[in-house]
């Protein structure tokens, strides 16, 4: 183990929870509760279209009628949903400011302590960073650049004003709102997230990025993402979480739609490290996801990478559905669960065109007194000749009070397509932690190090700058678990 | 007609209606009927099942006029006809045949280990109309074999068999099923094994396209105890094989395989489950499907390992060949584990016969139906050389040129 993560690991271990701090702005928020009222209000208040309000209202009858999928191994006391305010906003942000210096100070140092300083990355990094502070865009950077190649990276809410014909042509298509009743959820009062839309033949130059972060307390967070990429065309978006300390259970159910045509290729990544309760399981993140891409086009392809440490409830399995002919779907995760986490995640390929391929590399670890689920399905359809996949997935299990589950789905109507699954569940082997000890690092470096190259075949998917973060938080979320 | 109407119609040929205990277990079970109305959608193990057949059923069983025969063949070897479930009492001072009981029955529902989240076997309790239980004495060494033999066309034969091995003792259990009528067949069988005991249990299933057979196992290990199990299915007719197995005490050991020909448009259901809930224990659970046609399976394995039953090895696999366009293959490969210091794994293929090895075998002038042919057998040879039984090993043989000889 290098001296870095050592360092990481030390200064982690004197404050308990870096990102749980509450930034005190003034919040305008509807009243509690979901109603017609209430999306109409969301609606005005983003200034909206009415095929937008109507889109969400229709959405809306369809929630009503919809219980909660109940398919994943979790626990959790019932969502009370009139009890969740719907919208917040910092205040003033009713016209958009102009560039960074408008921006309210507070928001600029509470970035600053989580260690994104705009101005530094917009300089530095080359990242242009989307951020998402409580459902509204605060700033948008490298506009300029991307504008150039006709990119848009803009939120959903600008979107929806100034590119109608796309929305109205994407949005829902993937992951159409009456799918699940989270999805109808986040259909009927979403109120921001970011559309990517990259033109014929361009490939993106940045690593697209937004930071989610949820500030005010019982707000539940309703992202809707949308990235078209047309014909041959590719990029790259990093999205990271972490949300402040809280004792009240914080709802967050966000969509993701990918639509990858011809000869495209989208990827996405995912560090998320939302608050994941105390010692004592008390409060922390629900985080219900639905994460849907659609290789729509021949030769197209859709990658999943994602690390999941945070969230007391983690409901997520990003999909791929693998239409267009040679298309190709990927899913690579490492998901960390400790003290009284519960993770249920996943994929499921479908594979519907032929040639088609998909692999999927999930890897979890359980400590403490969690419950971690792998729950994946595979399924080839009649018409999927000669489609591909290979799936593995391995537990890793610290301490004699968590569970590990593995629940793979696999069902195949073709007979020329070939499937092959593989799984194991095992302790950290005795031998290696031996050859650590002996070359002298402690129990918890030696255990750090080994769920590291645990992980590695998913973290070494990530984007240069994730990786690097991602490493760090694996060890972080080891702590004080082992010995 | 729905379940209650059709079992008070029928209650003079149930067994133990005069049971309070039974009745009052029957209740709940009717009640589960009424509330449960068999969710496709939410229930796996209903998959491609044909539940009209099984729910809304004309019940109809006679009981048979001759009783069984039963050969001591003096080297520990006795053959059981059973006919329509029933077969006729016996007793040596090695085994003990009897009718099921009333006690039995109870113990069986009585016990809360047990899955009981399975509509076949709650059918199984309600209309229980047949059975027998047999017991083998401390420290014998003994085989059995018995032919299952259903009479008449129609019937519906309910049926509950015990097993117990005691001490020390071991059982080599043949079962066979080769009926040509079209009857529906749904037997439970629940096997005790005491303390190292060791049970082989070889299901052998040959039954014509009519013929419906819901076969389920509930065995459990005590302590050093081994419990066999190998199903061949060659059957043209529906087969459920739902076979779970708990390993209750230390240094026990489970393993459940099965392999199964499917043709035309025919199903299978198959389902295995081990519960670790004890130290040190072992088990295995490999099924392997051939499917032709327009035929249909699915195979659900499951390990699930107690907080308590650490130092467990436990593994899964299925493998399943598609032969042709319309054949479906559906397989869930569960892990449940509780327990830190295990070695558990699971793997799962399915996909068409490998080209290259047609390929290999078509260069050296073999054609492809036989080259297929080879491939098929091939991929089967572990389960059926494994065979020490050599009357059953050409039986086995024979079936399985049957089937290929329709492979084109």
């Amino acid at each position: 183990m290098n001296s870095e993560t050592l360092n990481t690991l030390d200064s982690y271990s004197k404050n308990k929870y870096k990102y749980g701090f509450v930034t005190d702005i003034d919040n305008e928020k509807p009243k509690k509760g979901l109603n017609e009222d209430t999306i109409k209000f969301i609606s005005l208040k983003k200034n909206e279209p009415d095929w937008m309000l109507e889109w969400r209202l229709k959405a809306f009858l369809k929630w009503k009628k919809m219980k909660e999928p109940k398919w994943a191994n979790l626990n959790f006391p019932q969502i009370d949903y009139q009890d969740i305010y719907y919208y917040s906003a910092p205040k003033g942000f009713d016209k958009k400011p102009k560039d960074l210096s408008e921006v309210d100070p507070k928001l600029i140092e509470t970035y600053n302590k989580l260690g994104i300083p705009l101005e530094e990355q917009k300089v530095l990094a080359g990242v242009a960073v989307d951020v998402v502070f409580d459902s509204v865009s605060v700033a948008t950077t490298y506009k300029g650049e991307l504008e150039k190649l006709g990119i848009i990276f803009c939120s959903i809410g600008e979107a929806i004003q100034k590119h109608p014909d796309l929305i109205k042509k994407y949005l829902g298509s993937v992951i159409p709102p009456g799918d699940h009743s989270f999805s109808a959820l986040n259909s009927a009062v979403f109120t921001d997230g970011s559309f990517v839309y990259i033109p014929e033949g361009v490939k993106c130059p940045m690593e697209l990025s937004t930071y989610f972060r949820i500030n005010a307390e019982n707000t539940g967070q309703f992202e809707r993402t949308l990235i078209i990429a047309d014909k041959g065309s590719y990029v790259s978006y990093l999205e990271g979480c972490t949300a402040p300390k809280r004792d009240d259970n914080q709802l967050h159910a966000a969509n993701v739609e990918l639509i990858a045509l011809e000869d495209a290729e989208i990827k996405y990544s995912t560090v998320q490290n939302w608050y994941p309760g105390d010692e004592d399981g008390k409060g922390g993140i629900y985080n219900f996801v639905t994460k849907r891409g659609l290789c729509a086009g021949k030769n197209s392809k859709i990658s999943w990478t994602q690390v999941e440490t945070g969230s007391a409830i983690t409901w997520k399995y990003p999909s791929c559905i693998l239409k267009g002919d040679n298309s190709i779907g990927e899913f690579y995760s490492v998901a960390i669960t400790n003290n009284f986490q519960q993770a249920d995640t996943g994929t499921k390929m479908t594979h519907i065109g032929k040639n088609t391929k998909s692999k999927i590399i999930s890897k979890g670890i359980s400590l403490g007194k969690s419950q971690n689920t792998y729950r994946g399905e595979v399924s080839f359809l009649r018409k999927a000749d000669k489609a591909r996949n290979y799936t593995q997935c391995d537990s890793l299990l610290v301490g004699n009070k968590c569970g590990a589950h593995t629940v793979p789905y696999i069902d195949s109507k073709n007979n020329t397509a070939v499937i092959e699954h593989e799984a194991s569940t095992s302790k950290i082997n005795e031998d290696q932690l031996y050859y650590c000890r002996q070359r002298g690092l402690s129990h918890e470096e030696a255990v750090s190090l080994i769920v590291n190259g645990f992980c590695k075949q998913v973290l070494q998917e990530l984007p240069m700058e994730f990786a690097v973060e991602a490493q760090k938080l694996v060890s972080i979320s080891l702590e004080g678990s082992v010995g | 007609m729905n379940i209650q109407d059709n079992y008070l119609k029928n209650k003079k040929n149930i067994f133990f209606t005069e049971n309070e205990d039974v009745e009052n277990h029957r209740k709940k079970l009717i009640n589960i009927f009424e509330k449960d109305r068999f969710d496709k959608k939410n229930n796996e193990s209903l998959k491609n099942v044909n539940l009209k057949n099984f729910l809304d059923f004309n019940y109809k069983y006679l009981v048979p006029e001759e009783t069984s025969v039963i050969n001591n063949n003096h080297d520990n070897s006795y053959s059981i006809v059973s006919v329509n479930g029933q077969c006729a009492s016996f007793k040596d001072d090695k085994i003990e045949i009897t009718k099921i009981l009333d006690e039995d029955y109870n113990d069986f529902s009585k016990n809360d280990t047990i899955e009981k989240n399975d509509h076949f076997v709650n059918l199984n309790s309600l209309f229980l109309n047949s059975g027998f239980k047999i017991i083998i004495k401390k420290n014998n060494n003994i085989k059995i074999k018995i032919s299952n033999i259903i009479t008449d066309d129609d019937l519906t034969i309910f049926q509950k068999n015990n097993y117990i091995c005691e001490d020390g003792s071991s059982l080599n259990l043949i079962e066979e099923f080769e009926n040509k009528n079209n009857s529906t067949s749904n037997i439970l069988n629940v096997i005790k094994l005491e303390k190292n005991s060791q049970l082989n249990h070889f299901l052998i299933q040959d039954n014509a396209p009519d013929h419906n057979l819901i076969i389920t196992t509930h065995s459990s290990c005590k302590k050093d105890s081994i419990y066999n199990q190998k199903v061949y299915n060659f059957s043209e007719g529906y087969v459920r094989n739902f076979h779970y197995s708990e390993l209750i005490e230390t240094n026990s050991e489970a393993d459940l395989q099965g392999i199964f020909f499917l043709k035309d448009n025919n199903t299978s259901n198959n389902k295995t489950f081990v519960k670790h809930l004890a130290e040190n224990c072992k088990s295995n659970q490999v099924y392997k499907g051939i499917l032709n046609d327009h035929s249909k399976a699915t195979y659900f394995s499951n390990t699930h390992v107690d907080q308590e039953a650490q130092k467990t090895e436990g593994y899964q696999l299925s493998k399943g060949i598609l032969l042709s366009d319309n054949a479906s293959y559906f397989s869930k490969p569960e892990l449940k584990i509780y327990a830190d210091d295990v070695k558990c794994s699971h793997g799962s293929t399915i996909g068409p016969i490998d080209e290259n090895a047609i390929f290999y075998l078509r260069s050296r002038g073999m054609s492809k139906i036989a080259a297929t042919k080879i491939l098929i057998s091939s991929f089967i040879n572990e389960e059926l050389s494994s065979i020490d039984n050599e009357q059953m090993s050409e039986k086995i043989q024979k079936k399985l040129v049957r089937y290929l000889s329709q492979v084109k």
